[in-house]
């Protein structure tokens, strides 16, 4: 008896051990067995465990929500990036394409020409108000010399007056101190184009008793001996008498758009003028 | 009386999470086993015949609540409370770390019961051959819980009831 108080846990846990194995073997054996402490628990459990699943499953709603949103941002963020790249591409891609288009419309336009023809690129523009000129990446080691024509798809761009060993200045079409020789495609009367800075640029010297109109193209003379027969000016916008009246002068819309452009042809004449006597 | 409601209460809860919410953590069926650590913290502190009663207690309520055979799961925490009682005699059980290796063996232990009852008394046709990597991960995944547990009932301020070597 001082044994079993001495080892009343054990003993206590032994006896409980017994009881229940006997409950097991009980339950094991005697099918269909139902333990009336069972159908207590269930009826109690059971609500508590509907609140818990509910609770559990909103919880874990929230956090699924949750981790949900937490990959929404790093994917949103991914795909900033990726569209900020794909702008980039997109923006290069079409630089290519135009630059492409415009090649391929300078080569159009080059085959059509007599002559050496040069391609440039350019790369400044006067930073003064006063004069209209640019500045193309080809010079004197290029073979550029002094009054070659400079031309662009679109029609004349203007002459080399300068020239660097590496690049040259045109003076453009606009500039006051241009003139090209030039005649009116429609009626063929002759004249001179000459800058007018803002205003575009001026044929001067047509006579009055020639047809001239607005809207009428005008070309170049091939004159000069600088610019190749035939290519386009620009056309008149408007026409006004001068010299009291005894000539007329016309207004011109060059056909090139100046402040746009960025590559150009200059043309070397297949016949050099330069070298005929007077 | 205060500690028995309180183990009481930590077990009904346990209980609760087991059959419930922890079943949606994505490890299947394999479940952390909380009334398992409150048998083992009351072989390691309430050596009394109530500590070895609540042990059975703890082991018939799961009984009841899983649908298992009355009396299989009480055998398993009756053989852990009995065995941890019987090592704390001798061992110092006092930090986290010697705790949680405790929990993780009291696991394989009674797994080990339930799984030896079950193939004496209950025909069982294969199967087998997933039982000691499952009871492994039960016994890893109890071991995880147990320090919360253990500091929930530490926090609840129940007294330690030793006998006197």
């Amino acid at each position: 008896m001082d044994f079993l108080r001495r080892n009343r846990v054990l003993a206590s846990a032994l006896s409980l051990l017994l009881l229940s194995l006997l409950l097991l073997s009980i339950s094991v054996r005697a099918k269909p067995y139902r333990d009336p402490l069972a159908e207590i628990v269930m009826l109690v459990f059971s609500p508590l465990q509907g609140a818990a699943q509910w609770v559990g499953r909103g919880v874990a709603g929230a956090w699924s929500g949750y981790v949900y949103l937490v990959g929404a941002r790093v994917e949103n963020e991914h795909l900033k990036r990726r569209v900020a790249e794909l702008e980039a591409d997109v923006i290069r891609l079409g630089e290519l394409e135009r630059g492409n288009a415009r090649m391929a419309e300078l080569l159009r336009f080059r085959s059509g020409l007599e002559g050496t023809v040069r391609g440039a690129r350019v790369v400044g523009r006067d930073p003064q108000h006063w004069f209209r000129t640019l500045i193309i990446d080809i010079g004197r080691a290029d073979g550029v010399r002094p009054g070659l024509a400079v031309l662009a798809p679109g029609g004349v761009v203007g002459r080399i007056t300068e020239v660097g060993r590496s690049a040259s200045r045109v003076l453009l079409l606009t500039d006051n101190d241009s003139g090209i020789a030039a005649i009116v495609q429609r009626s063929r009367a002759g004249g001179i184009v000459q800058g007018a800075r803002d205003r575009g640029c001026r044929m001067n010297y047509l006579r009055r008793d020639i047809d001239v109109a607005v809207g009428d193209r005008v070309v170049t003379s091939g004159l000069d001996g600088i610019f190749p027969k035939g290519i386009l000016i620009g056309e008149i916008t408007e026409i006004s008498l001068e010299h009291r009246d005894l000539l007329r002068s016309a207004s011109l819309e060059p056909s090139v758009r100046l402040a746009d452009l960025e590559e150009v042809l200059v043309v070397e004449p297949a016949i050099d003028l330069e070298g005929v006597e007077d | 009386m205060r500690s028995a409601v309180i183990v009481g209460l930590v077990a009904c809860i346990g209980l609760l999470l087991q059959s419930t919410v922890f079943h949606g953590l994505g490890l299947g069926w394999i479940v952390p086993d909380v009334l398992l650590v409150l048998s083992v913290y009351l072989g390691l502190n309430q050596h009394s015949v109530a500590g070895s009663a609540g042990a059975f207690g703890l082991g018939y309520l799961q009984d009841a609540a899983s649908g298992s055979p009355s009396g299989l799961n009480a055998c398993g925490m009756l053989v852990v409370f009995v065995l941890v009682y019987l090592t704390c005699r001798r061992l110092w059980v006092d930090n986290v770390v010697s705790k949680v290796v405790l929990v993780f063996l009291a696991s394989l232990i009674k797994a080990t019961v339930v799984v030896l009852l079950l193939a004496a008394l209950v025909p069982m046709r294969g199967g087998w051959s997933s039982v000691p990597g499952n009871l492994l991960t039960q016994a890893v995944f109890t071991a995880a819980v147990a320090p919360a547990v253990f500091w929930l009932l530490a926090i609840s301020g129940i007294q330690a009831h030793r006998e006197r070597d």
